[in-house]
């Protein structure tokens, strides 16, 4: 398993946001996290790379395993290179370059020896988001000048340049056109095969499209787990049935 | 016309009258410097103004060199420290808005950006009297130099204690303003908090960051009060660069002070002419600032 969660339960102030969930997510492939509004999605991907932990009065309990080892015992740094992450809104660094957006995590957690390997890094992750094409003759232009399909794309190669472990991707199509989504839901499919991706979506259609994996939450709980095809096809519990089929 | 339309045409001249009459003294101000102080800059040219000595009241014409290099020396070493205190305090004022002891600390940097400045530049006079005798003879014995009473140290020393608020402020401000997903983002990108704020957030809210920078060095560059007991001033050039931080120095706003109040004509008016020339810098400096701000 490349992560594995028991008992997981998350507080801000007194409100419990998530209720002691347990779940296995398996190495390559695509894990989609659903659920409606406020069920926790989000939060859930956050305590993965430990982002929650920004967040004042918040309270995590319960265990968090990477590869057999405790999250809440790695080397934070260490972490968030093996684990990260794509936004639901594109968030390029401002003023930064496109170069620069995808060069400034290798740099500051020092992944490229030298200048050489750090701008092969680059076009690498580049190529792998499917954008190298589209910017390679305009590197040093503001990322702000690309379109949101673009920087959607350049968030993502800054993620991939890190060459994690896992991708957690919070709604990442969600203010995206079609065929934007069409691009990153491709690059998805593709890239399972060297890494694993937990998908967060509140939309049915695309955790059909793209994952292997599905969970349903509901409240802050797991309500159910299984394959994607099982899980839409044959949802053992009512409130997966209505949510896949669009009732709530 | 209707009346509702009337009172809509009232209101916007009324607005509009409001707005001249607030920019009014401003206009008149600047108008006044610049209509005496530009023909007192021109009678001796502009190099001449900008590097001679302070007239004696025997004689024609004079300049502001000595002030001129005091102020640019003392608004330099004033900033350099200003910003060193001021944008770390303000990185953790905005970071960690929602913390009692931030919020304290907010409070206190909000007192101390209305406070009357030349009590700053007495409390730096105080600190002098008690700091030097300790430290002098480290600095004879380290560097073979001493520093006076009143020196461009104490007077830069002043001048940053009055900037550190402003930057604090403006700075905090610009990392409050930074939207969750780019928070997000720059921790995501680093595990390393300090990174996270002083290299990603940094590079992010940059603009507003040189903008008070920048508002904060054209603050200090235009203050007298902090500087009459730590500057002291002076009308001459000094041999070695280093007697420009041992020393006491001149300052354009010292001079204006000192010139403005005697009863000869051709002191008065250079000190015009330096008004001039400092309401020039400290206007540069805010049209940079708004510049960097709006790019």
């Amino acid at each position: 398993m490349s992560l594995r969660v028991k008992g997981l339960t998350v507080s801000f102030g007194g409100t419990r946001v998530l209720d002691g969930v347990d779940l296995e997510v398996p190495r390559n492939a695509v894990f989609a996290v659903m659920g409606p509004s406020g069920s926790g999605k989000s939060t859930l991907l956050r305590v993965f790379n430990r982002l929650i932990e920004i967040y004042p009065d918040v309270r995590v309990e319960g265990e968090v395993y990477l590869d057999g080892a405790d999250i809440f015992e790695l080397d934070l740094q260490n972490l968030r290179v093996r684990v990260q992450m794509v936004f639901q809104l594109p968030n390029p660094i401002p003023n930064l370059s496109i170069y620069e957006n995808v060069a400034l995590g290798l740099k500051l957690n020092r992944l490229a020896r030298s200048r050489r390997e750090l701008e092969e890094r680059v076009r690498r992750a580049l190529e792998r988001a499917q954008l190298w094409d589209e910017v390679r003759d305009r590197l040093g232009s503001p990322a702000s000048k690309l379109s949101g399909g673009q920087q959607q794309r350049l968030v993502l190669a800054r993620a991939l340049a890190f060459e994690p472990e896992v991708l957690l991707m919070d709604e990442p199509t969600a203010n995206l056109d079609p065929v934007n989504t069409a691009k990153i839901e491709e690059l998805m499919v593709e890239l399972k095969r060297e890494l694993t991706i937990v998908l967060v979506t509140h939309y049915p259609p695309q955790a059909a499209r793209v994952s292997d994996y599905v969970a349903f939450m509901y409240r802050g709980r797991i309500v159910e787990v299984g394959r994607a095809g099982e899980i839409f096809t044959r949802p053992r519990n009512e409130l997966t049935e209505r949510y896949v089929t669009g009732k709530i | 016309m209707s009346r509702r339309a009337l009172v809509d045409k009232a209101g916007q001249a009324l607005v509009v009258a409001l707005a001249v009459l607030g920019a009014l003294p401003v206009v008149l101000v600047i108008v006044d410097i610049y209509a005496k102080g530009i023909p007192a800059i021109a009678r001796i040219g502009l190099v001449e103004f900008l590097t001679g000595l302070p007239p004696t009241p025997l004689d024609e014409a004079g300049g502001i060199g000595p002030a001129l290099v005091g102020t640019l020396v003392m608004a330099v070493m004033g900033a350099a420290m200003g910003i060193a205190v001021g944008f770390p305090l303000g990185v953790y004022l905005g970071a960690y808005r929602h913390e009692r002891l931030a919020a304290v600390s907010q409070s206190f940097i909000n007192v101390l950006v209305e406070y009357p400045t030349i009590a700053v530049g007495l409390f730096v006079y105080a600190a002098m009297s008690l700091a030097l005798p300790a430290v002098n003879p480290v600095l004879r014995a380290l560097l073979g130099v001493e520093v006076s009473q009143f020196s461009g140290l104490a007077g830069a020393t002043a001048l940053a204690i009055v900037m550190v608020p402003y930057v604090a402020i403006f700075t905090a401000s610009a990392y409050a303003s930074v939207g969750r997903e780019l928070w997000e983002a720059a921790h995501a990108i680093t595990g390393d908090e300090a990174k996270a704020l002083f290299v990603v957030l940094r590079k992010a809210a940059w603009r507003a960051i040189l903008a008070s920078f920048l508002i904060g060095t054209a603050k200090i560059m235009g203050e007298t009060a902090p500087l009459l007991f730590t500057a002291l001033g002076n009308d001459y050039y000094y041999a070695s660069p280093h007697e420009y931080v041992t020393g006491p120095v001149g300052a354009v706003p010292l001079l204006i002070y000192y010139m403005a109040q005697t009863n000869y004509e051709v002191q008065n008016e250079v000190a015009y002419g330096a008004a001039a020339v400092l309401i020039t810098l400290v206007l540069a400096v805010f049209v940079l600032a708004r510049a960097a701000s709006r790019r």
